[in-house]
């Protein structure tokens, strides 16, 4: 007595039931993997000839800076909130980018993008304190109510360029 | 005359009362009715302003994320993807961009998202593949269709 599944054999042999399928969608089969391999080398090709010849507007990028991530593009503003020890007119790098996009083409990285492909360089503008923000704790019928000034520190950096290279391979 | 006692006829009397009433009022100067006037109804609408104000600061992340989610869900069904398959695929493929920036990408760079999109699609069907193998059953398996031969 042999096991047998009913979709191991000839699909058109066998009524559609509740069974006659398997339970998972069907996956259609990938790409030869040479062929795509030359596809992949092509497009590759192709960026980095765009990218080499400038044949892009404006960049963004997202950027991971302050424990945050941030999508920027050049001339823009940002405000941390906390202390960067840089002083103001600073001229700064921001190293881990994830992804640089143009119009036309995008670079993902996986998480991040080599630091010979793409500079992102900011400047510190401002260091401020945040608004006076009032935190407060009050429980009713106790008599307990706790009233704390909070005023955080602040950073305004400038973007000012996002540049990348043909490092593509 | 020289006087080496304190005159005792003096009263200390407060003399910024209005101040440290205009202190709390101005916060209450937007309000509706007469708390917006009146110190004593001020003063508890007022502390109830802070508290709200403390407690949403902490809710305000948690509504940011979860619009977040429902915009990336919004366009990833727009390219044949839901929001979970969309987001484990993408973090199978080591892409560690978070919520906010997904977000905002889907709004305003909509070719970066279908290529997110498509990224995400193709290391689904890899992972189906990968699960599937060769298609054959493991050996001294029973499937769930037994035939009986006699």
């Amino acid at each position: 007595m042999r096991p047998q599944c009913l979709w191991s054999c000839a699909h058109g042999l066998v009524a559609k039931t509740s069974l006659s399928s398997p339970p998972w969608p069907e996956v259609p089969k990938l790409p030869d993997p040479v062929e795509e391999a030359k596809y992949h080398a092509e497009v590759v090709q192709k960026v980095n000839g765009m990218i080499s010849a400038g044949e892009y507007g404006r960049l963004f990028a997202v950027v991971h800076f302050a424990s945050k991530q941030w999508k920027v593009t050049s001339e823009d503003l940002i405000m941390m909130d906390n202390v960067l020890e840089a002083e103001c007119g600073d001229r700064i790098r921001l190293e881990k980018v994830l992804l640089v996009g143009a119009d036309d083409f995008t670079l993902i990285g996986r998480p991040l993008l080599g630091k010979d492909l793409v500079r992102v360089e900011a400047t510190v503008i401002e260091k401020t304190e945040s608004w006076p923000k009032i935190h407060m704790r009050f429980w009713k019928r106790h008599n307990y109510q706790r009233k704390k000034i909070i005023r955080n520190p602040q950073t305004v950096l400038r973007i000012n360029t996002i540049e990348i290279y043909p490092c593509l391979s | 005359m020289v006087v080496l006692s304190a005159a005792r006829w003096i009263r200390s009397r407060l003399t910024d009362r209005f101040w440290r009433k205009q202190e709390v009022l101005k916060y209450a100067r937007h309000f509706r009715g007469r708390k917006n006037r009146c110190y004593k109804l001020a003063v508890r609408s007022v502390r109830r302003a802070f508290v709200k104000s403390t407690k949403a600061r902490a809710e305000k992340k948690k509504f940011l994320r979860a619009l977040w989610i429902t915009r990336i869900g919004a366009a990833s069904l727009e390219h044949g993807l839901k929001y979970p398959v969309f987001i484990s695929n993408l973090v199978k493929s080591q892409v560690e961009l978070n919520r906010k920036v997904l977000a905002d990408l889907a709004i305003y760079e909509p070719k970066t998202f279908k290529s997110l999109a498509a990224l995400a699609q193709r290391r689904r069907q890899e992972g189906f593949l990968a699960a599937l193998g060769d298609g054959k059953e493991p050996e001294g398996i029973f499937s769930r269709i037994v035939r009986h031969h006699y």
